[in-house]
């Protein structure tokens, strides 16, 4: 029953990515064609610098079978259709081509390589600041749900209403203003490192200079949603029949909570939550662009910048992967937690 | 449902919703909000300025990065502000051989203690028309700032800048009150602002106190022949505080682009919600009632729609097609939808077994009849909740794209006004009063639907009322 809940699921889900990686191939068609034919001219332009004694005609010639040869390794030759075809087929093999600009760190000039030099730091800055949340955010929630209306319930409940309207990377600006320049500036502006890089374990702890920042904002901004969401599901469980069992049983008020109530809420907390911010990791595009950090957000502005159109759409593959990964794995594991909606999946 | 009904519905609901404190300050909010977006061109000190906000000469007579006016604190020092002056009155003597003379006068209530940055001096003009500017100080003293002669074939504006082209005749001024601290002067070097606003005495250059009091600016001009004309002159002071928000990096008045962005975030936020709640709520009626194949494809569409990375898609879209404000909304409308579907699938569920479905269905209700006519009705009430509290997002949405410079450049947004801020250096050069209040006003407004979300969805829907 659950394993065919899972096997559908994932299954829906590679349909998705299948079809959205196609609707990108026919909506960024020409000008991904436009550049492979850029690419394609300047190969030929310097593969034929390498012929020597030979007149006008002969190198024409020469370019035109060059031309012809990698329009057909490429598929240019043949219909729209097709091209467009075997452009999904090769997005979805990751193979993203040559970017037309930018290199990796290494240099590498192929497009899945440079995405890979900067997926770590979305990744760390993501998970870094989920982990935070949690830790901060549930507590707080639990303590605003042991006394609904109180001064912490209030300021949770308010500052999540006025959190859900801010823009990241607008605190991001503030903070930088604040934290980065002026008389308070103990932070670094933007980065993750300081230049030159330092080495081995003052370089970890350069990082983690850089990353403080970044992450205070995104946590400030993170945790009144989260605590508030604790905060009402845990007043919902407060209200079952076994939590008023267990304080007529005289249990203390402080193991009712953390232990009956917390525990029950747990898989629903983490789960929502994860999701909740999860569904944010698309914003921070801004906020990094905003901080300099290096991840996929701001490969996003360096193509944009750079118009190179390949890293654009691989960074898009990526994004849109990772994206479905994370809500198909989270539907998953919450449908485990929560017999309910393997129901509603099966409906 | 008739008038009646519905009215005596609407009284039912009022009566709940004035009993939420959170509900009446968002709809308070956006009241206001709605006023000052609809009325905002008479509130703003630049009138015409939607039409010019990218044009630099609209602008060219502020002062640059200038902070806002409320930062001369009651005991600091106070610059001097920004201001547009017009003339009190005027009037026209005939002299001899039938040439008019029309003579202008412009006061200036001046307090601060330090002088504005320029003085200028803006007329139209036609014609042969010599020009004589004057300013009479509080202390009786008349400097005549420029004595110029127009030649214009055509009406045009004509600037005079104090700072720019008057330092000669202020020196002359100077001389003819102090000949030696005149003679210490070079035309190329004194601010001639500062002579004009300040006692004269020997600290005058270096350590100026100025003069406070009734200055008087006069135009005068003479017509030589029928065409000519002058009309309309102004003085502009260039402070070194300008304004309820100060002044950007290009000259412009920060509190008149924050209140023309607010009929933008209006319309985006608006508009998009409205249809995409639309949309949502009748796709989630429909795929709940239909069940069977027309289920699974709205759903398989939904996720489609749920699971695309949409700020990124929006970026790349926006990046690489260039799109208006209008692909943009259609955009995010085909997006959001998504976001009022499922609550209204699952009470469509719901709703479908209830019995007074089952009833009008045994009557011979045709489907459509009861999708439109009962399930549709008792839905959209709570519609309004899920799309109240989905304007933030598309608001934020907007600026999202817009600072990275993808925006739309023919409107004004805050978003864009952020963009310039980012771009030109505001942070760093900690010109707060650009950065802050854009920010301020997307939280605002997201926060006022927020705050009539929340309370539409504690009256609307019933499960959690109870909570």
């Amino acid at each position: 029953m659950y394993s065919k809940f899972v096997l559908k699921r994932m299954m829906y889900g590679i349909m998705m990515y299948i079809l959205m990686i196609l609707t990108f191939s026919i909506l960024f068609n020409n000008v991904a064609e436009q550049t492979l034919h850029d690419q394609i001219e300047e190969q030929i332009t310097q593969e034929i610098r390498a012929y020597k004694n030979m007149n006008k005609e002969q190198l024409v010639s020469i370019a035109d079978e060059k031309r012809a040869q990698k329009n057909q390794k490429y598929h240019l030759d043949q219909p729209i259709v097709f091209r467009i075809f075997y452009r999904t087929l090769d997005t979805l093999m990751f193979n993203y081509g040559n970017a037309t600009v930018l290199k990796a760190a290494n240099g590498d000039k192929e497009v899945l390589n440079i995405e890979l030099s900067y997926l770590p730091n979305t990744l760390i800055l993501f998970s870094t600041q989920v982990i935070l949340t949690i830790i901060i955010g549930i507590p707080m929630g639990l303590w605003a749900a042991r006394k609904p209306n109180g001064f912490l319930d209030r300021t949770t409940s308010s500052l999540s209403m006025i959190t859900n309207g801010l823009p990241a990377w607008w605190l991001g600006l503030i903070m930088i203003m604040a934290f980065a320049y002026g008389p308070l500036g103990i932070f670094p502006s933007g980065g993750i490192h300081i230049n030159p890089a330092p080495e081995g374990w003052d370089g970890f702890v350069d990082y983690l200079w850089h990353l403080a920042l970044p992450l205070i904002t995104l946590v400030l901004l993170s945790i009144w949603g989260t605590a508030y969401l604790v905060r009402n599901i845990v007043l919902g469980n407060l209200q079952e029949d076994f939590v008023m069992a267990a304080r007529a049983r005289g249990i203390p008020e402080r193991v009712v909570l953390l232990g009956h109530t917390l525990r029950t809420s747990m898989p629903a907390i983490l789960t929502i939550v994860i999701l909740g911010l999860f569904a944010s990791i698309s914003g921070n595009i801004v906020f990094e662009i905003i901080f300099g950090w290096p991840g996929l957000g701001k490969l996003y502005w360096v193509a944009i910048q750079a118009n190179d159109i390949p890293v654009l759409m691989g960074t898009l593959a990526i994004s849109t992967l990772i994206n479905i990964l994370g809500f198909i794995i989270l539907d998953i594991i919450y449908g485990w937690l929560d017999p309910r909606i393997k129901v509603g999946g099966k409906a | 449902m008739n008038i009646r009904e519905t009215l005596s519905g609407l009284g039912e609901f009022w009566d709940e919703f004035r009993k939420s404190v959170l509900g009446l300050v968002g709809l308070t909010i956006l009241i206001l909000f709605v006023l000052v977006g609809s009325f905002g061109q008479y509130l703003i000190p630049f009138p015409g300025a939607t039409e010019n906000w990218r044009n630099i000469d609209f602008w060219q007579d502020n002062p640059q990065a200038a902070p806002p006016v409320w930062t001369n604190l009651p005991w600091g020092s106070q610059a001097a502000s920004s201001d547009y002056l017009i003339e009190s009155r005027t009037e026209i003597t005939d002299l001899d051989n039938g040439v008019k003379q029309q003579t202008w006068t412009i006061p200036y209530h001046f307090t601060a203690d330090q002088a504005p940055r320029d003085v200028i001096f803006a007329f139209d003009g036609i014609g042969q028309v010599p020009v004589i500017l004057t300013v009479t100080r509080p202390d009786g003293k008349v400097v005549e700032v420029s004595r110029e002669q127009l030649d214009l074939v055509e009406q045009q504006l004509t600037r005079f800048s104090v700072t720019n082209s008057g330092a000669q005749n202020v020196i002359e001024f100077v001389r003819s009150q102090d000949e030696e601290l005149a003679s210490s002067m070079q035309a190329d070097i004194v601010k001639p602002t500062r002579m004009l606003f300040s006692k004269i005495e020997k600290t005058m250059e270096n350590l100026p106190v100025t003069l406070k009091g009734d200055y008087v600016f006069t135009v005068t001009a003479l017509y030589l022949n029928e065409q000519a004309k002058l009309e309309s002159p102004t003085v502009r002071i260039s402070g070194f505080v300008s304004g309820l928000l100060g002044t950007d990096i290009s000259k412009r008045d920060i509190f008149t682009g924050i209140v023309i962005g607010i009929r933008w975030a209006l319309i985006i936020g608006l508009l998009t919600s409205l249809i995409t709640v639309l949309i949502g709520v009748l796709l989630g009626v429909i795929a709940a009632y239909f069940g069977g194949k027309i289920d699974w494809v709205i759903n398989r569409v939904y996720e489609y729609f749920y699971l695309m990375p949409i700020i990124p898609f929006l970026i790349v879209i926006a990046a690489i097609f260039k799109i208006t404000i209008w692909w943009l909304i259609a955009l995010i409308v085909i997006f959001f939808w998504s976001g009022a579907f499922k609550p209204v699938y699952g009470m469509a569920l719901q709703l479908k077994e209830e019995v007074f479905v089952e009833a009008s269905r045994a009557l011979g209700a045709s489907k459509w009849r009861i999708i439109l006519r009962h399930i549709f009705p008792m839905v959209l009430p709570y519609s309004f909740a899920v799309m109240a509290l989905s304007v933030p997002g598309v608001i934020v949405y907007e600026a999202t794209v817009s600072i990275l410079g993808l925006g739309d450049p023919s409107i004004v947004s805050w978003g864009q006004i952020l963009h310039d801020a980012e771009g030109q250096g505001a942070v760093i050069n900690n010109l707060w009063w650009w950065v802050v209040p854009p920010g301020l006003m997307i939280a605002l407004m997201g926060m006022a639907f927020v705050f009539l979300g929340t309370a539409l969805d504690k009256i609307l829907q019933p499960k959690l009322k109870t909570r």
